[in-house]
């Protein structure tokens, strides 16, 4: 129903905001058009310093964690061989810390023992003892690491070979823990 | 009164900064230099206070 002129106006006088009127714009929202000016947007720009700074708190943390020790990984020791069936110059694959974490354990002289996880850090293959070069060889890629050390010689791989920690006790070898890996 | 953009161009370098050492922080966390990991992560907190400075020095000068 078309209502009167009159009508209209009386209802622009009512006071209300907006006041009620019959057109088709009603529904086009306007609201906070104008919230983010400069001071709103400094506001942002504080809260948005304050996000950060609390995003830095969980790395700070972990650090702290990782300075402290607590996050230090215990593992169970285990026996890895016999001194009498290792010769000198000979190696030992073993597994460790997990029945799939495949390792070697290469005895250098009579109580000279290193061991370390032989997954090659290129690209995993399988790293095998090489007693006529003295070192340690990934035949994938021809990688080599220091039998001493863990550190790669030549080849592709970049980072040195997780050590696992050892100790010599009642004529036999056991593991007792695994250094890091390097990323 | 002729409006400053003063207050926007400092807090803008703050948040800048604060990003930048956010990044930082990653990334000393996954070099493993937890030392420099957490001198950054203090640097970034007290960040926070200064730019809240910014905020109310220009909202008091307004």
């Amino acid at each position: 129903m078309e209502r009167k002129p009159q009508e209209r106006e009386s209802k622009k006088e009512s006071g209300s905001v907006p006041f009620p009127e019959d057109n088709y714009t009603h529904n086009i929202r306007k609201a906070g058009e104008r919230k983010l000016d400069r001071r709103g947007f400094m506001k942002m720009m504080v809260g948005a310093a304050g996000i950060f700074a609390v995003s830095t708190l969980p790395w700070g943390g972990l650090a702290a964690k990782e300075l402290a020790g607590i996050g230090k990984r215990r593992y169970e020791p285990a026996k890895i061989a016999d001194l009498n069936q290792i010769g000198v110059g000979e190696a030992v694959e073993f597994a460790y810390p997990g029945k799939h974490d495949s390792a070697l354990l290469v005895r250098l002289s009579d109580n000279d023992f290193r061991a370390y996880q032989n997954a090659c850090t290129h690209l995993k293959c399988p790293v095998f003892w090489s007693k006529e070069q003295g070192e340690l060889v990934c035949p994938c890629h021809h990688g080599f690491f220091d039998v001493k050390t863990g550190k790669p010689t030549g080849g592709p791989p970049q980072r040195p070979l997780p050590e696992i920690e050892l100790k010599t006790e009642q004529g036999a070898v056991f593991a007792t823990g695994v250094k890091r890996y390097e990323t | 009164m002729k409006r400053s953009w003063r207050g926007v161009i400092y807090l803008a370098l703050v948040l800048f900064l604060s990003i930048i050492v956010t990044q930082q922080t990653v990334n000393a966390y996954f070099y493993e230099r937890y030392q420099l990991v957490l001198v950054l992560c203090v640097i970034n907190i007290l960040i926070f206070p200064l730019a809240l400075l910014i905020y109310r020095k220009e909202r008091d000068n307004d």
